[in-house]
């Protein structure tokens, strides 16, 4: 495949990455947030395009062969089926999928505010933790020296 | 070739040691001059400034070199190892991604042939290097407490202990409950201002180091001092070999500068500071008619007795939010009750507890250091919301001992980008070290659970795990079985040092960065005596 293909799979890979990481009620499907890193990983590195883009072919391959005319005809269940189908017997491509739909996925700004964390630079805002008193180390100290003396 | 002035010490490597010694060096008057094949990192390069910072970790900050890959680096071949050597090549060197967490070796660390039977003791002890302890805690400052029994008495603390917060208190709570022992970490991150530099802000990653020099890296504790003491620093300076003298005396370097051009710069000493596998590698291109097999290699140990730190970690999965994400990510708590050997648990020596703050959200999808993936469907939801804010992990560091067959040498066919050969590592881990780590998973699984784990997960053997690179070089008082002497000094060229973590005789069960830098100072001691 050339250079940009999987761009030209953009449709079936945001089918993949939907069924990696599905939506749920508070959260979005990888389709939705994690389609533009994965796309730009895979601009930047001609090895992992032509590895994703060979998956997405495997993918539909795979679909075919359950009897329908590809991924998208399948339901959400089936095209897992068939994930997992691909997962087992093409491990390499499909890690290189997961790895990169994770790293999209809970890198964006709206995922990470779902999860209760601001979402920009952590600096210069750093987190605060409230001051507390030093641990209670009484226990600990009360057995005297554990080191050997040399 | 274009030649510098020649100076008084040539030191090769600006990380934790060359810089300790550059700067107690240029204090005692003595010119200094130091190559170091990185740059100076700008402080706002660093991810934090960025909202994608976590995508950093795998890719242009990464701990690995070979993932790496920037322009200073060198390729390592570490495809006969089962752990993967991590560094970083810059003004600061590794302490640039460190976590900081600054344990010394321990009194019987140094006389482990006497105490234990196995590999050797080292010819200096705790007490000589105490004084270098308490002068390299007041360069780097370190956050801790005073009274911990696992070890002699203790100097005050720069600044109060790094904040256990709810995920150390919650794990205290833990080793609490089994009776064992525990202590705040000694860890170079100011918790106060402190020297000039500001306090930690508790962001979290200091493995992709530090925007505000609160973590102690070297570019912003000794170089600026060193500096303002007549030290000359040339960065993207890659050097190429040790040149000798008629005499067989050390006399300078060779080195390529940032352009690619070839520079000479000598010296009266040199001193070796580029890490335990920087340094040998170096050694073994430094080839001459009077060094066939390596410079200062008649011992034929120069690469040799390789030790890591092996790391198993081990994570338990708590019911409710731990706070995990704020924090200096390394560093909360030592446990130190499987510590001193005790031959009832199968194995020689001990092993450390490092408890680490929470995974971060990339991290927690990924699995982290033990690489427990969430899985992916139907059930991901569920399955990442029950791990994230919800772990911690228990980091097990393991004492290696020294094996020749564990080695540095130079790959036939692999050079970095000057054509300089590089090197290349076997690394197996010992029946011993398997048997400690698998004695640490099963205790830290006792101690997660007792602080409320309600699954414990692990990695027995951590492969990307290699931040410390200690032994091939080692210190000893016979030439047959050791690089260098108890002051530093190659056997075969007595002017040439070595001060990183090369110089080790053995590795303890805990960080060493606060170790190598004390015997850095105490080399550079005797140094100056010697000059006096």
């Amino acid at each position: 495949m050339t250079r940009g293909a999987l761009a030209e799979g953009r449709d079936l890979l945001i089918l993949v990455l939907d069924t990696l990481v599905p939506a749920s009620a508070e959260f979005p499907g990888a389709g939705a947030v994690a389609l533009d890193h994965v796309l730009a990983v895979a601009a930047a590195d001609a090895a992992l395009e032509l590895l994703l883009s060979r998956g997405l072919k495997v993918v539909e391959e795979a679909a075919r062969a359950n009897g329908v005319s590809g991924f998208a005809q399948l339901s959400p269940d089936d095209r897992e089926s068939v994930l997992r189908q691909v997962e087992r017997s093409h491990s390499d491509l499909f890690e290189a999928f997961v790895r990169h739909t994770y790293d999209g996925y809970y890198g964006h700004p709206m995922v990470v505010t779902r999860l209760g964390l601001d979402p920009g630079p952590l600096h210069p805002r750093g987190h605060r933790i409230e001051a507390a008193d030093l641990p209670d180390l009484a226990r600990v100290t009360a057995r005297g020296p554990i080191y050997r003396r040399a | 070739m274009a030649t510098d002035d020649r100076t008084d010490v040539l030191v090769i490597g600006a990380g934790a040691a060359g810089a300790a010694v550059a700067w107690r060096l240029a204090r005692a008057g003595i010119g200094v001059a130091c190559l170091e094949q990185g740059d100076w990192v700008d402080p706002r390069a660093y991810p934090h400034w960025r909202a994608d910072w976590e995508l950093h970790r795998h890719t242009d900050w990464s701990a690995e070199p070979n993932v790496r890959r920037l322009p200073q680096d060198y390729p390592v071949n570490d495809s006969a190892s089962s752990i993967s050597p991590l560094m970083y090549n810059a003004v600061g060197g590794s302490t640039i991604h460190w976590s900081a967490h600054f344990p010394r070796f321990r009194p019987s660390d140094f006389r482990v042939r006497s105490l234990d039977g196995v590999a050797d003791d080292w010819p200096i002890d705790y007490a000589t290097l105490e004084p270098f302890f308490d002068l390299n805690d007041r360069m780097m400052g370190v956050a801790g407490m005073t009274g911990d029994p696992a070890y002699p008495p203790k100097s005050p603390r720069q600044t109060p202990p790094i904040p256990l917060d709810t995920l150390g208190v919650t794990m205290a709570r833990g080793f609490d409950r089994l009776g064992w022992h525990w202590w705040p970490s000694d860890s170079a991150i100011l918790t106060r201002d402190y020297d000039g530099r500001r306090a930690c802000v508790n962001c979290g990653p200091c493995d992709l180091g530090c925007p505000i020099g609160a973590k102690a890296s070297t570019d912003v504790t000794y170089w600026p001092k060193a500096l303002a003491s007549g030290a000359r620093l040339v960065t993207r300076a890659r050097v190429r070999e040790i040149t000798l003298g008629p005499d067989g005396l050390a006399d300078g370097a060779v080195y390529y500068d940032r352009e690619g051009r070839v520079h000479a710069q000598k010296a009266r000493a040199v001193v070796l500071a580029a890490n335990g596998i920087g340094t040998p590698r170096l050694l073994l291109n430094s080839r001459s008619a009077r060094f066939p097999d390596g410079l200062a290699n008649r011992s034929g140990l120069v690469g040799r007795n390789l030790m890591f730190h092996p790391y198993a970690m081990v994570r338990g999965v708590f019911d409710r939010p731990l706070d995990g994400h704020r924090g200096p990510i390394g560093c909360s708590i030592i446990g130190q009750e499987f510590y001193e050997t005790d031959l009832s648990r199968g194995f020689v020596r001990g092993y450390s507890f490092q408890v680490a703050r929470g995974l971060s959200p990339i991290a927690s999808a990924s699995g982290g250091s033990v690489g427990d993936r969430v899985p992916w469907g139907r059930e991901h939801r569920r399955a990442y919301d029950e791990r994230f804010d919800r772990t911690i992990t228990v980091a097990i560091i393991g004492e290696d001992l020294p094996e020749p067959g564990n080695r540095v040498d130079l790959d036939p066919a692999l050079a970095d980008s000057h054509g300089i050969p590089a090197p290349r590592v076997s690394y197996t881990l010992s029946e011993n070290s398997r048997r400690m780590l698998d004695h640490g998973i099963a205790r830290a699984r006792e101690a997660l659970e007792a602080a409320g784990a309600r699954e414990v997960v692990f990695n027995p053997l951590l492969r990307a795990g290699g931040w410390h690179l200690m032994g091939t070089a080692r210190m000893g008082r016979d030439p047959a079985t050791s690089v260098i002497d108890a002051e530093g000094r190659c056997h075969d060229v007595p002017n040439l040092y070595i001060v990183d973590g090369s110089t080790m005789v053995t590795c303890a069960g805990v960080n060493p960065t606060s170790t190598i830098q004390a015997v850095a100072l105490y080399i550079a001691d005797g140094i100056i005596r010697r000059r006096a």
